[in-house]
């Protein structure tokens, strides 16, 4: 697929910016911004149905973290509440006819089927797991025995830095990606309700790929705060 | 022959390969899930979202190998 490329040079370096999805990562943005700003308004002891749904959502995450992470982990639940949040928006944006409104390059889709995107997500999830780690242990956190064990350990540990944040931008890319590129060659073969079937199914995958960034961000938070890692 | 078709065959080769692996991946997920449900049918709504997590994370490597093959034709 093609994006909409605008190049800006700064001090001779030139830095260029995926403009379509930009827009729409900002109008995910925009629509999380507003439905939160509008459920905290008037909170009350007594919820009214907006603010018992958006109660309902809070807890979904906070009984997730309890099963995955036992312990104090309240101070986790805002990254990973916005993560999902945010996936789940971007990806099923991708299904709203947006495309009808003509750019001058590419098309306004799902914002993560750039990998521009998902790998940015993927480095501040590795940042956000180490420094969490940091703060528990120390430089404990790097260290291990000096035995064979705890070399290779630390080396395994070193490589998983690597790999983690490359599984899961790819996998969230891809997913959106291969989503697109099947809706497109059935557009191609049939244009009328051909692609439905997979239409319908790409909202499903929407919520199973948030879900698992989400709980492979726990997974990894818990592993690095946990007592034996 | 020339340089995309060899990148075609490539890309075929890549695709076919990695979509053996996410088969038997969710074939043997899926094996379990039915194990599981004949065993106890009252675990079959918690089963059944540990299954679609666990598929979810072996097709993702079909998906890496679909990357690979779209990059190879894009050249």
């Amino acid at each position: 697929m093609e994006h909409w490329i605008y190049t800006i040079t700064i001090a001779g370096h030139s830095l260029s910016l995926n403009l379509d999805t930009i827009f729409t990562m900002w109008f995910a943005m925009l629509c999380l911004i507003i439905f939160a700003f509008i459920a905290t308004r008037n909170l009350d002891i007594v919820p009214g149905k907006l603010q018992a749904f958006c109660e309902k959502i809070m807890s979904f995450f906070w009984g997730i973290m309890d099963t995955m992470m036992p312990g104090k982990n309240k101070q986790h639940v805002p990254l990973v509440a916005s993560l999902f949040l945010f996936i789940l928006f971007a990806n099923l944006m991708g299904q709203l006819p947006l495309r009808i409104i003509h750019i001058k390059e590419g098309e306004l889709a799902s914002p993560t089927n750039d990998i521009n995107l998902t790998a940015a997500m993927a480095v501040i999830v590795l940042i956000y797991y180490v420094v969490a780690g940091i703060m528990k242990k120390g430089p404990k956190f790097f260290l291990h025995d000096f035995s064979f064990i705890g070399i290779v350990m630390a080396l395994v540990e070193l490589l998983e830095m690597v790999t983690r944040p490359l599984s899961l931008a790819i996998r969230l890319f891809a997913n959106i990606f291969a989503g697109e590129i099947l809706v497109s060659i059935l557009l191609g073969a049939c244009a009328y309700f051909a692609p439905l079937p997979i239409m319908l199914f790409e909202v499903l995958v929407a919520f199973i790929q948030a879900t698992v960034f989400m709980m492979l961000t726990v997974a990894y938070v818990s592993s690095a705060t946990g007592e034996e890692h | 022959m020339e340089h995309l078709q060899l990148a075609q065959l490539g890309a075929g080769i890549a695709i076919g390969f990695g979509a053996i692996g996410a088969g038997l991946g969710i074939g043997i997920a899926t094996k379990g899930l039915m194990d599981a449900i004949s065993r106890q049918p009252e675990v079959a709504g918690k089963a059944m979202g540990f299954f679609l997590l666990g598929a979810a994370l072996a097709e993702a490597c079909a998906l890496y190998a679909f990357v690979i093959a779209f990059l190879l034709l894009s050249k």
